[in-house]
């Protein structure tokens, strides 16, 4: 693989909106700026590329002198950072044909921008081949160009629901049917936050009605899938059946309905990817979708001195609010690196449009996050034996016996005691799960304590033991 | 104008894929949906986040185990196995 | 009649060392209040690697109780079941060069005197006990007493099964923030933040945090967190069988260097994953990760274990031993304060001396002659020294 640099002015973790928007900004003044990334072409989730599409850029970098101050690493994952004195070191490994290459870089200053995940909650047969994850599937197509299956039903919360189903059927595949929890009525009550940045994206939703128009796809609100089926035990998906469902998305008894398909996505928001940022200990809140969030200043700037972060770090927020904080993040990273006599502030009048756009941006994300909640009373309430944690397969009966009966009143004790979230997925998958069958409500220290990965990506045994001896 | 395939070999079978997939995709553009079974249940799996955080779609690439099917772009040649319980030896 | 719970002894720690407390006083007939200020096993028990043994122990009162305490596990599988994963896999000491080995037999044979089983095995026979084992190594000592729990599972079973019979209350959450005490300074209960807890006996188990439950009844009692790091690496067909690890590791248990210490401890679990360990400092209670000791850990544990070279490193867990300055564990009453008992400062054997502890605890509770002298154990051997 590529030699990477051991020490740079700014190093941009994500090469997605928010990290490319950062890096540009960031090589403003010349800085020396790198961007990593485990994915094998920049664009992040949203902008994901093809091989044989045109690059990703942001809109309006057309710098070219900039491009040539920012070197962009693909392939590599950060799994660890640590604050060194007055610089920040991020541990590398190289991707998954180069597990053994490892590589610390020492940087100045630090930009997060590590996205999201969908998030998950388990649901009886959610384990079977077929079942992906929306955010999964649109991954597949966007970046392969291959289908999830033949005949999809889209399900979960949020407005994303949409996009995964227009990328499906753009890309020629058929979906049985848009599956939304939630009920329409409760953006109404959201409208006034909605309707500045909402009439912005109007002409993205009018998109969107018009394909599940021309391609007559149900679109079933109130309405959540419940089981999902195979021929046999374990086989993969051959059907799913969805109810009608109440506020807090309890099943109404008598309105199931089944639909025969080979795929199912799930996808109830997403959970932002926050490994670094809580291994360097920065100060994080519940944000309005209930997910974990990075705190940031005006500046996105973290509790942490020289680490910054934007995008879905902060609270997800979307794609465009994701590269407006990564712009301001790239501004502010120029910024803590002049020397004193060099300092200036940032032009005014541009900072204060920034502001303004973020700010109508986080309110519109704020807004929709409400309108679209993901309740987890429902889960205990399913048969035992749905599988929690799909890593080390264990079931819904017995994390509630660890809460009933053996004591376990928070996610760690859950974890210590089931194993749930101990696998190789590190709770990515079940944390929102197993939190939501804890008494009582979430508290951000056990969210903290759960996004608490001390190793981002499994790395050789080998390689580690050689790193102490270079 | 049809794009050059390059091949691969799944399971021993030799397989016409496009250059640029991800291994999952190109597996799954043979149809395949699942290719690796669980340590206790045995049950299979296959694509499940699609971004490389939830290891789902672990198979064995070219003699190593545990690789995460939707992170690696396919190479002509590979050989790609399908694999069962912990790891493989 | 004062407001608030009652009970006949109250045991402050939810931890495998609490859990057995509670579990033999209930046995004995007694109604018993657990208190913690977090879940069950969520401290020192939470971050170990549950570890049995009797073949780290220097001859002497540590070394007898470790003894009665592997006994006493057997049995008490029998009473919370499988579920805590006890499994009497044996434990292999190695010497990697002869003088190393050497030391090790002359400590094998001074342990066998106090009733540790403990056989030497060299070449094919050592290997057909650990298949994986680096075949360079000069020996090592077996030793079949040694075993490994799932320590959080069997804390959590002993308490509840008290619970299901309806000898234990179990209160998670749950801050002690006084001890109370009458005439004479005796115990009459424990101050929550919630509300007051009235037992005449009050069992310390609280861990790390004992000498702060001591200083709440007015005593000082000397115990100190020493941080350990233990690596995870990924689930694995069974590729070590027993806990192994090298000569270095005796010595560091022992030792009273505050600085770094690490030798390696490898051992296989029931899901699958190895456990690496161990490192030992005295940092305090500082988190705060250092890599150069995940580094030197795997190096050590790849000199054990070449085939591991390969096995990916998943993720690490940290904790803190509750030690004393002599490395003995505090247990048995506080000649200082009627109706205190401590069972605390267990260092990294809490899960192996857990079941005697509790065992003990209880009889003394009782007025019965313990199993084990309790003289070298008692609080008061600090005398004035000042932490």
């Amino acid at each position: 693989m590529t030699e990477l640099a051991a020490e740079c002015d700014v190093l941009v973790i994500g090469a997605g909106a928010a990290g490319l928007s950062a890096a540009y900004e960031a090589a403003a003044d010349g800085n020396r700026v790198v961007v990593i990334d485990a994915n094998a072409r920049p664009g992040g989730q949203y902008h994901r590329r093809g091989v044989k599409d045109p690059p990703y850029f942001p809109a309006g970098t057309t710098d070219a002198q900039r491009w040539a101050n920012i070197a962009t690493y693909m392939g590599w994952q950060a799994y660890a950072a640590d604050l060194d004195g007055d610089l920040v070191v991020v541990r590398l490994r190289g991707d998954e044909r180069h597990r053994n290459d490892l590589h610390a870089v020492s940087t100045r200053v630090l930009v997060v921008a590590t996205g999201a995940v969908d998030r998950q909650l388990a649901i009886p047969g959610w384990q079977r081949p077929g079942v992906m994850a929306g955010g999964g599937a649109q991954s597949l197509i966007k970046g392969s160009g291959v289908l999830p299956g033949r005949r999809t039903l889209v399900t979960g919360t949020g407005p994303f629901l949409l996009a995964v189903t227009a990328a499906i059927v753009q890309a020629g595949g058929e979906v049985a049917a848009v599956i939304e929890a939630n009920q329409p009525r409760r953006l109404i009550r959201h409208a006034a936050q909605l309707m500045p940045t909402g009439l912005m994206k109007s002409g993205e939703a009018l998109k969107f009605a018009a394909i599940l128009a021309r391609h007559r796809i149900p679109y079933l609100t109130g309405h959540r899938v419940t089981e999902i089926h195979g021929a046999e035990d374990d086989a993969a998906v051959a059907s799913a059946v969805v109810h009608r469902v109440d506020e807090q998305w309890r099943p109404i008894e008598g309105s199931a309905r089944t639909f025969e398909v080979d795929c199912v996505t799930l996808g109830f928001g997403f959970t932002a990817q926050l490994d670094l940022l809580m291994q360097l200990d920065c100060e994080a809140v519940q944000s309005a979708d209930g997910g974990l969030a990075v705190c940031v200043d005006d500046n996105q700037m973290t509790s942490v001195p020289r680490v910054l972060a934007a995008g879905e770090t902060t609270g997800v927020g979307g794609v465009d609010l994701a590269a407006v904080e990564g712009r301001i993040a790239g501004i502010q990273a120029c910024h803590l690196l002049r020397t004193d006599g060099q300092r200036t502030q940032p032009d005014s009048k541009v900072m204060t449009g920034l502001y303004r756009r973020r700010g109508h941006l986080r309110r519109f994300a704020k807004a929709l996050a409400l309108s679209f909640p993901t309740p987890t009373a429902w889960v205990a309430e399913q048969t035992g034996d749905t599988m929690v944690c799909r890593c080390e397969e264990v079931s819904l009966t017995t994390v509630l016996e660890a809460r009933d009966d053996l004591g376990a009143t928070d996610a760690r004790a859950i974890k210590l005691l089931t194993r749930a979230g101990m696998g190789w997925c590190q709770g990515r998958m079940c944390s929102y799960t197993v939190e939501g069958l804890c008494p009582g409500p979430t508290s951000v220290a056990s969210q903290k304590a759960a996004a608490n990965r001390p190793i981002g990506v499994p790395i050789p045994l080998g390689a580690v033991a050689k790193q102490g001896r270079a | 104008m049809s794009d050059p395939l390059c091949t691969v070999v799944i399971d021993g079978r030799p397989v016409q894929v496009s250059p640029g997939m991800s291994v999952a995709a190109a597996m799954m553009s043979t149809g395949l949906r699942a290719w690796r079974t669980t340590r206790h249940g045995q049950a299979p799996r296959g694509l499940f986040c699609g971004i490389g955080a939830c290891f789902d779609c672990l198979v064995m690439l070219n003699g190593e185990p545990n690789v995460r099917a939707c992170l690696v772009t396919v190479e002509p040649g590979d050989a790609i196995t399908t694999q069962g319980g912990a790891t493989n030896d | 009649m004062p407001s608030g719970q009652n009970y006949d002894a109250i045991v402050i720690g939810a931890g495998v060392v609490g859990a057995c407390c509670a579990h033999y006083l209930a046995e004995a007939g007694l109604c018993v209040g657990v208190v913690d200020r977090g879940s069950v096993a969520a401290g020192t028990t939470g971050a170990g690697e549950g570890n049995i043994l009797v073949s780290d122990k220097e001859p002497g009162a540590e070394l007898d109780l470790a003894l009665l305490s592997q006994r006493l596990w057997t049995e008490l599988i029998d009473v919370i079941g499988s579920a805590c994963e006890l499994e009497a896999k044996g434990g292999i000491a190695v010497g990697y060069d002869p003088s190393t080995f050497e030391h090790l037999q002359q400590f094998a044979a001074k342990q066998r005197d106090s009733g540790v089983i403990a056989t030497e095995v060299t070449g094919g026979d050592l290997l057909a006990l650990e298949p994986h084992l680096n075949p360079e190594v000069a020996g090592a000592i077996y030793y079949p007493q040694d075993m490994q729990t799932q320590p959080m599972l069997a804390a959590a079973h002993l308490i509840a099964r008290g619970v299901r019979v309806g000898r234990i209350t179990l209160h998670t959450n749950t801050d002690v923030v006084g001890i109370r005490q009458g005439d004479g300074g005796a115990v009459t209960g424990v101050e929550t933040a919630r509300e007051t807890l009235w037992a005449p006996i009050v069992v310390n188990a609280a861990g790390t945090w004992g000498g702060q439950i001591a200083a709440m009844a007015g005593v000082e009692v000397p115990i100190l967190p020493r941080r350990g790091f233990i690596l995870v690496t990924e689930p694995l067909p069974t590729t070590v069988h027993r806990k192994v690890y090298s000569a270095q590791y005796v010595a560091n248990v022992a030792s009273d260097e505050a600085s770094l210490q690490t030798a390696a401890v490898v051992e296989g679990t029931e899901s699958g994953t190895i456990l690496i360990g161990a490192s030992r400092e005295r940092v305090g209670f500082d988190r705060t990760r250092d890599w150069s000791i995940v580094s030197t850990l795997a190096a050590q544990a790849l000199q054990l274990f070449p085939v591991l070279e390969k096995v990916a490193l998943m993720r690490t867990y940290g904790g803190f031993r509750p030690y004393c300055p002599d490395h003995m564990p505090v247990i048995g009453p506080d000649a200082r304060v009627p109706g205190l008992l401590h069972a605390c400062g267990h260092e990294g054997a809490g899960v192996g001396l857990a079941a005697a502890t509790g065992h003990v605890i209880a009889q003394s509770v009782m007025g019965q002659t313990t199993s084990i002298d309790l003289q070298p154990f008692a609080a008061e051997r600090f005398g004035a020294l000042h932490v």
